[in-house]
């Protein structure tokens, strides 16, 4: 079997996986600034604490693809905010349906680091960043549903070359081609998380024995 | 006496019915009397001061044909500074001409080339106005049509798509609100929505849409780019709409009367084919149309009330549902009290509701099949992973990496390749090809978990204690929080089955707003449809959590 990958696709690929890690990267940061606020709110208790609870369970229940289409659908191209352009890109329209997820990953997590960090705990408190590493890392796999809505990442470029492509067999390869990049990515990603995880282990060891 | 008066009378009556048959055998002797007639008229001292005039006098008054074009459509209407150019261009200036006056141009658009006629700024409109049914009843349209645009399908030449067969399963990229979409809708595809048709070659060379659909007149422009026509073509038309010239209601009983002719006379004599031919657009339906109207049948004064000669007007009108007035209402009270614009154009027409209804029935399927191949998997997956034997236990552990590492969306399309590559392609396949997917990738995460309780048990427990099958129960339940967790992303990642053309909610109502009005409305209840699925899905995994782990603490 002689797979024909045009020579562009590589290129085109790679560039397509900084799509994918672009849109997690947004995803993760407005994640933790909304993620933040909301843990705080919900560890105040009260009315504010209740609604902010509320809505991190809102948010965990939101389907990823459907907030993706809901987002494309509700936000008029022409929308402004303070007299600027507001409606977003695609790109940036599948990192904001991240966002429901990435904020209640976040608050979810940050409440117990903060519980921790109360109890006496800063190493366990330190465990929020392997858990946020975690987070991006499945931010990275899930922005390949930016592929149904046109944009570039590296899933729709696969999808794209494997339109040309004749038979079921040059496309499974081309498919277990790009299982592999991601797989590396992924795999790489996690071997961090183990790592800080282990580092925070040794630091917790040597707390106690000091 | 009698009988030589009622012999006489008969001998009459055949004259003249002869002499009227002859006045009006031919279009052009009927269109030159109409002429004649309206022209002696307007000369006539006192005329053209009346009101109520018809509008074919007050053209012969002014001796101008006042005509609303398009200046934006390339190839039909368009205007560099001073100079118009275009199909509907060059057709308003050979009917002036034919009518001996000067045509005076309007601009229009869609939206205004209707209510202009209507308020009586022009005489006319030429501009690439789609005859359906729903419009007969606003303008008066010219017959025969002089032109007809079909919807088309437009990808890579290299792109293998000859017809509908080759359709399904493909994504197409079409405008909002094009009435073709449902018809694609219903071959089985999906469909990619963008607001403007001028963003479809965009997309196309981009390569962000391997095919898109629009009318064959929007995309003649682009085939006169040679860029465009190396690497695209035409795969296949339907929908086809006759374009009208139309005139209003009132007041133009003659000038449409003379119109309808002058169009007639047009297709036989091949002027439309030629003015065609100089603005280098499609001319298959003009071809047709001249050989209809060369025919003896057509070619005389009554050809443009004869059916067989003539095009029904196109009847996009979708049937109503029951309580579609309900519905109606129900939006204006809403609207009334709290400003909100909703709109349900799923519960207004048939086909909307119909596809609602198997949206909603699919989507619950969907999700009761992906929880329970989640559950499924995880179990095989965990047994296979914690067995003694390493030739079933590796293969099984590089079976879950490969599936960890895999993006959902691939996942699925896979899945949708080896199942198409075994079933034809229905929508019974997609949903199951979802199924197995999703059950695939989240099973694998929670058939890990399940491993590695079972790891823990036969640590705790020694190695031979526990018969295997009591093991792997116990370690269900022990792994019960991480199998609840990969369940309830599994309900959650049943709406990215649409991607792969699973009819379920998200795909049925992008097909609906794709011919209906009312995304804000319609996307907001799917939102609101999933997050109460999943607050479901998450209320009974707790339960299912609840009774694994009490049954973990008899254990």
């Amino acid at each position: 079997m002689s797979l024909r990958i045009s020579s562009d696709f590589v290129p085109q690929f790679l560039a397509g996986m900084v799509v994918n890690f672009e849109i997690a990267a947004i995803a993760l940061l407005i994640g933790l600034a909304l993620g933040g606020l909301l843990g705080l709110a919900r560890l105040s208790g009260g009315l504010l604490g209740g609604a902010a609870t509320t809505l991190i369970g809102l948010m965990r229940a939101a389907p990823t693809f459907v907030v993706m289409f809901f987002l494309l659908n509700i936000i008029p191209a022409d929308a402004t905010l303070f007299g600027l352009p507001a409606a977003p890109s695609p790109l940036m329209t599948v990192a904001l349906s991240l966002v429901p997820y990435s904020a209640s990953y976040v608050a979810d997590n940050g409440v117990e680091a903060l519980k921790q960090m109360r109890a006496g705990s800063p190493l366990g408190a330190l465990l929020f960043l392997p858990n946020v590493t975690r987070a991006f890392f499945v931010l990275v796999m899930s922005s390949s549903a930016g592929a149904a809505i046109g944009v570039t990442e590296g899933i729709a470029v696969i999808l794209r070359e494997a339109e040309q492509m004749p038979t079921l067999g040059d496309k499974l390869v081309l498919f277990g081609i790009g299982i592999l990049c991601f797989g590396i990515a992924l795999q790489a990603g996690f071997a961090i998380v183990r790592a800080l995880q282990r580092h925070l282990g040794r630091l917790a060891l040597r707390d106690r024995q000091g | 006496m009698r009988l030589v008066v009622r012999v006489a009378a008969m001998f009459a009556g055949m004259f003249l019915l002869i002499g009227a048959g002859a006045r009006a055998e031919t279009p052009d002797a009927a269109l030159a009397k109409l002429i004649d007639d309206a022209r002696r008229e307007a000369a006539t001292p006192g005329t053209c001061s009346q009101a109520g005039l018809d509008r074919l006098v007050r053209i012969f008054c002014d001796q101008k044909l006042r005509t609303g074009v398009r200046e934006y459509y390339p190839l039909f209407g368009t205007r560099e500074g001073q100079t118009r150019s275009g199909y509907d261009v060059d057709v308003a200036r050979a009917v002036a001409k034919h009518l001996g006056v000067e045509p005076v141009f309007t601009r229009v658009n869609a939206a205004s080339r209707i209510p202009l006629l209507a308020d009586d700024k022009i005489d006319l409109t030429i501009a690439t106005m789609g005859h359906n049914a729903q419009r007969d009843s606003q303008v008066r349209f010219i017959r025969p049509h002089y032109y007809q645009s079909e919807t088309i399908i437009v990808g890579p030449k290299a792109v293998p798509v000859r017809d509908w067969r080759d359709i399904a399963g493909r994504t197409v990229c079409v405008t909002i609100g094009n009435n073709s979409n449902a018809q694609i809708v219903a071959h089985n595809a999906r469909l990619m929505l963008f607001d403007e048709a001028g963003l479809l070659p965009d997309k196309l060379k981009d390569e962000t849409c391997t095919l898109a659909a629009q009318d064959d007149s929007f995309f003649d422009y682009y085939f006169t780019e040679p860029g465009f026509a190396d690497r695209f073509n035409r795969k296949f038309g339907f929908a086809q709409l006759p374009w009208g010239m139309a005139v209003a209601l009132n007041g133009s009983d003659r000038l449409a009367r003379a119109l309808d002719l002058t169009s007639q006379i047009f297709h036989r004599d091949g002027v439309f084919l030629a003015i065609a031919k100089e603005n280098r657009i499609s001319t298959g339906f003009l071809e047709g149309q001249r050989q209809v109207w060369s025919s003896a049948a057509c070619n005389t004064d009554k050809g443009t009330s004869d059916p067989a000669c003539i095009l029904p007007a196109l009847n996009t009108t979708l049937e109503p549902t029951r309580y579609a007035k309900q519905v109606a209402e129900f939006e204006k009270w809403v609207e009334a009290r709290t400003g909100i614009a909703l709109q349900l154009p799923m519960f207004k027409t048939m086909p909307a509701w119909l596809l609602f209804k198997a949206g909603i029935i699919n989507s619950l399927v969907l999700v009761a099949g992906a929880l329970a191949a989640t559950l499924a998997f995880s179990i095989a997956l965990g047994a296979v992973q914690s067995s003694r034997s390493a030739v079933i236990r590796w293969p099984a552990r590089g079976l879950v990496i490969v599936l960890q590492s895999s993006p959902v969306v691939l996942t699925l399309v896979i899945a949708a390749a080896v199942a198409q590559a075994f079933f034809a392609y229905s929508s019974a396949v997609a949903i199951g090809a979802a199924i197995v997917a999703l059950g695939l990738m989240n099973g694998s995460n929670a058939g890990q978990a399940i491993a590695e309780a079972m790891h823990t048990l036969r640590t705790e427990r020694g190695s031979a204690s526990i018969p295997t099958l009591e093991l792997l129960s116990r370690a269900v339940s022990r792994s019960a929080t991480q199998i609840v967790s990969f369940l309830i992303n599994a309900a959650k990642g049943t709406p990215i089955a649409s991607f792969i053309g699973a009819p379920e909610l998200l795909s049925a109502l992008t097909d609906i707003t794709s011919f209906a009005s009312g995304r804000a409305s319609t996307y907001s209840l799917l939102l609101i449809f999933y997050v109460v699925v999943v607050i479901v899905v998450v209320w009974l995994c707790g339960k299912l959590r609840d009774a694994l782990e009490r049954r973990q603490v008899v254990a």
